[in-house]
């Protein structure tokens, strides 16, 4: 199932950006050049334009699943794509593993906590909350929360820049990751650069967690309040199990198996959110990239960062699969 | 269903019945005024589009006719845009301060709208007990749970203030866009000059230049007056035009992008789920591998791709691109709507009336409509419900950006955007508003997509429907 996604979401792809109203060729290009033949004629033969459309479909598609990515037009001209994207993509991945992590260590914890206090005043205030912060739109969350931590001195009395590890240059920006290159081991040998680089994304990763984090409390509250009404948490309840036990042998177990898909679902809005976290937040990374090339522009590479995205997309689906069949044996591969 | 002619004197006849009719009419004459200008310039719009006919002159007076017909709630019969002339206010309603006309004027826009909800439900009620034929449908069902819903309730209020807001969008705000924004300097006022102690005329765009907010040396602050005597609700913009103004004008495209697009991928998701249901195997398989590679691609991002490539088409000059923008939503959203409907659908297609209706030789196409959809209508709403909510957050997440809605249209996201720089300063209202304002009527889809949900269904876990209002990760 995964191939024909990839192959039909990259087709797609390609007819909406080769097949489009827009010429890719005269986008790419200045006012001036755009009337000089010999350069429309160069970008043509260099985009393989002037080839009849399904040889040119074949071409990209063969160069694309070879990861024959090109080069770039406009965007920091004639570099080679498949260095940009291995250049952007770990700060998107970055941002992308914390805001999954911390969704889950607030989002799961609080839903349990309301689930298993539910309808108490707790609840709903955990309740309420989750669901406002559900609905707040992500770029303008992440411009409350800069203006809140840039002035946070003034607000909470302490700066956070000050508290924790230092962060030599501002309180957004791009993560330092680079002393993590070609050695993933540095992740654990030299703590203080990844509690700088954690630091400097938790802003962020919170923000483009919040949906997620919403969702995952929602889910884990109920899930809590269906498990609690079964019937062996009953019986274990008769047997003596203790109350300790009983939370957490019996019921969040349980209770984590619906929790799984919503995790690995929360990918799309990972994903599809990092653009505009990223521009707000002035992060570096793949969504970045992907908006500037669009905006800019800079169609083919439109083109293949779309690719890219659905490979991690359906790629994490992938991984929800097995996850899901590992954790709970009762849903085949089959399944449905 | 039909009612008859003997049946109509009857309600005339009943005083409650009467009493209900005569409420509604005196409700309509309030603002008959603006729904005949609405009707004409509609029909004159559409006369003129047609080839062929020239009725400018004869179009044009009827429209001037109708503009005399006074309105209640217009900014011609409560005005609030007067200036002080040293002892009173001038040309504000009663005299009273611009701001007070305006909250005036405000208030009764919100009474008038509530008044006509109530009664709306006053007639519905009215026909459930004295003029339908059966005593109880499963509708009623429906309704009451909803009436006792608190949380659906709080949802409805809020998406009823939202419309409201879009409706009624040129009466409420304090100024126009015409005056304020678009054309201020084909525009005065009269302000009162404490300097010289005497009236003076300005143009706007030139007393918009004074009133800009700034940061903190340069600031007109919500529920504040400029220099020029004109009241801000909320304060004023980066370029010293009216905050509230721009956000309540910005809430009709909101909306009607947002409405249309719901509905038109609410009707492609329906179509194909009843499609793929009753003919299962193959067909379903295929709008599975094609939903699941349109969901494949991130949806914001195909928002992106989509408004990028179609920017310069013909059909992006429609209503500022904001049908455009309806048209790429139906088409990267409806996948997920599709996906919860899909089950149901697959459950009725496998009961015995539809096997009974295949057997009698119905056409499937038939038997979709009359025997499955009525029955998978329901989580469309509830769906429906809960993506407007998503769809709101992305069209501003996309004209944040500066995609989507062309600029000088207002819209939400673009406040937001606006005073992006000015957050940490004085002129923090610019940014803010607008995104508690999104944040709220989001809250209330959702909380409408709930109670809607509990309503129809009330054995339904509420794990369901999770697609609800994340706006694809805007």
């Amino acid at each position: 199932m995964a191939i024909p996604v990839i192959w039909l979401g990259t087709s797609m792809t390609w007819y909406i950006i080769f097949m489009g109203p827009i010429d890719p060729a005269t986008r790419l290009l200045s006012e001036g050049q755009v009337r000089n033949p010999a350069a429309y004629e160069a970008a043509q033969t260099q985009l393989g334009l002037n080839q009849p459309p399904l040889q040119h479909y074949v071409d990209w598609l063969s160069s694309l699943i070879v990861f024959d990515l090109g080069r770039t037009w406009l965007l920091y001209q004639g570099s080679s794509v498949n260095a940009l994207i291995m250049d952007f993509l770990p700060r998107t991945l970055w941002l992308g593993f914390w805001s999954v992590l911390i969704a889950i260590f607030i989002g799961v914890p609080l839903g349990f906590y309301a689930g298993m206090r539910s309808n108490t005043v707790a609840d709903y205030v955990a309740s309420m909350g989750g669901i406002v912060w559900r609905a707040m739109p992500n770029f303008w969350l992440g411009i409350m929360l800069l203006a809140v931590l840039g002035s946070s001195q003034a607000i909470f009395g302490f700066s956070w820049e000050a508290i924790g590890p230092n962060l030599t240059s501002g309180i957004s920006g791009n993560p330092d990751l680079s002393y993590m290159a070609g050695n993933p081991i540095a992740f654990f040998t030299n703590p203080n650069a990844t509690l700088q680089a954690i630091k400097k994304v938790a802003p962020a990763a919170i923000v483009l967690g919040s949906a997620s984090m919403g969702n995952e409390m929602r889910i884990g509250r109920t899930a809590v309040l269906e498990v609690k009404n079964q019937d062996y948490v009953e019986l274990a309840k008769v047997k003596g199990v203790s109350d300790r036990a009983l939370v957490y042998k019996h019921i969040l177990r349980n209770a984590l198996v619906p929790l799984v898909p919503i995790i690995t679902s929360e990918a799309f809005l990972l994903i599809g959110g990092s653009v505009l976290v990223e521009s707000v937040f002035g992060i570096n990374g793949i969504g970045y990239l992907f908006f500037q090339a669009a905006i800019q522009g800079d169609l083919p590479l439109v083109g293949t960062l779309m690719y890219v995205f659905i490979l991690m997309i359906v790629g994490i689906n992938l991984i929800q699969d097995v996850l899901y069949t590992l954790i709970d044996p009762r849903v085949g591969l089959e399944g449905e | 269903m039909s009612v008859n002619g003997s049946r109509v004197a009857d309600a005339f006849t009943d005083g409650r019945t009467a009493l209900w009719a005569l409420v509604g009419l005196f409700l309509f004459l309030l603002e008959a005024g603006a729904v005949l200008n609405f009707v004409v310039s509609l029909t004159i719009d559409g006369l003129l589009a047609i080839p062929g006919v020239d009725a400018v002159g004869f179009l044009t007076a009827v429209e001037n006719a109708v503009r005399e017909i006074p309105t209640l709630l217009s900014r011609e019969t409560i005005p609030n845009q007067g200036y002080f002339d040293g002892s009173g206010y001038e040309g504000t309603f009663l005299g009273l301060s611009p701001a007070m006309a305006w909250a005036f004027r405000a208030t009764l826009v919100y009474l008038y709208a509530f008044a006509a909800f109530g009664w709306g439900v006053w007639g519905y009620r009215i026909y459930r007990r004295e003029y339908r034929a059966a005593d109880w449908t499963p509708r009623d069902d429906v309704f009451d749970r909803f009436r006792g819903h608190k949380w659906g309730i709080f949802g409805l209020v809020i998406v009823f203030m939202f419309v409201t807001m879009a409706v009624f969008a040129p009466a409420l705000g304090p100024t126009t866009v015409d005056q304020n924004m678009r054309n201020s300097y084909g525009h005065e006022i009269d302000y009162w000059d404490s300097d010289s102690g005497s009236v003076e005329t300005i143009l706007v765009g030139d007393a918009n230049l004074d009133s800009l907010s700034q940061g903190n040396d340069q600031n007109v602050e919500p529920w504040t007056y400029d220099d020029y005597g004109r009241f801000h609700p909320f304060g004023t913009m980066q370029d010293g035009s009216d905050l509230f103004t721009f956000l309540v004008v910005g809430s009709r495209i909101s909306l009607v992008i947002g409405v249309l697009s719901v509905a038109l991928s609410a009707s492609i998701a329906a179509t194909l789920a009843l499609t793929s249901a009753y003919y299962k195997g193959r067909v379903d398989l295929s709008m599975v591998l094609v939903s699941d590679a349109v969901m494949a691609m991130p949806q914001l991002l195909l928002l992106i791709m989509l408004t990028t490539v179609l920017r310069e088409s013909w059909i992006n000059e429609v209503y500022s691109g904001g049908f455009l923008l309806a048209l790429i939503f139906a088409f990267t959203g409806w996948t997920y709507m599709w996906r919860s409907i899909r089950g149901p659908a697959l459950q009725i297609s496998e009961r015995e009336w539809i096997d009974a209706a295949r057997s009698f030789g119905q056409r499937p196409t038939t038997i979709m409509r009359k025997h499955m959809l009525p029955y998978v209508t329901g989580y469309l709403l509830i769906y429906g419900s809960m993506t407007l909510g998503g769809a709101i957050i992305s069209i501003a997440g996309l004209s944040y950006l500066g995609l989507g809605v062309a600029p000088p249209t207002p819209e939400w996201g673009r406040a937001v955007n606006l005073g992006q720089d000015y957050v940490r300063t004085g002129s923090w209202h610019i940014s803010l508003i607008p995104g508690i304002l999104i944040t709220l009527v989001v809250t209330g889809f959702n909380a409408l997509g709930d109670g809607i949900r509990d309503a129809i269904d009330p054995q339904s876990d509420s794990a369901g429907g999770e697609t609800a209002g994340a706006g694809g990760g805007a």
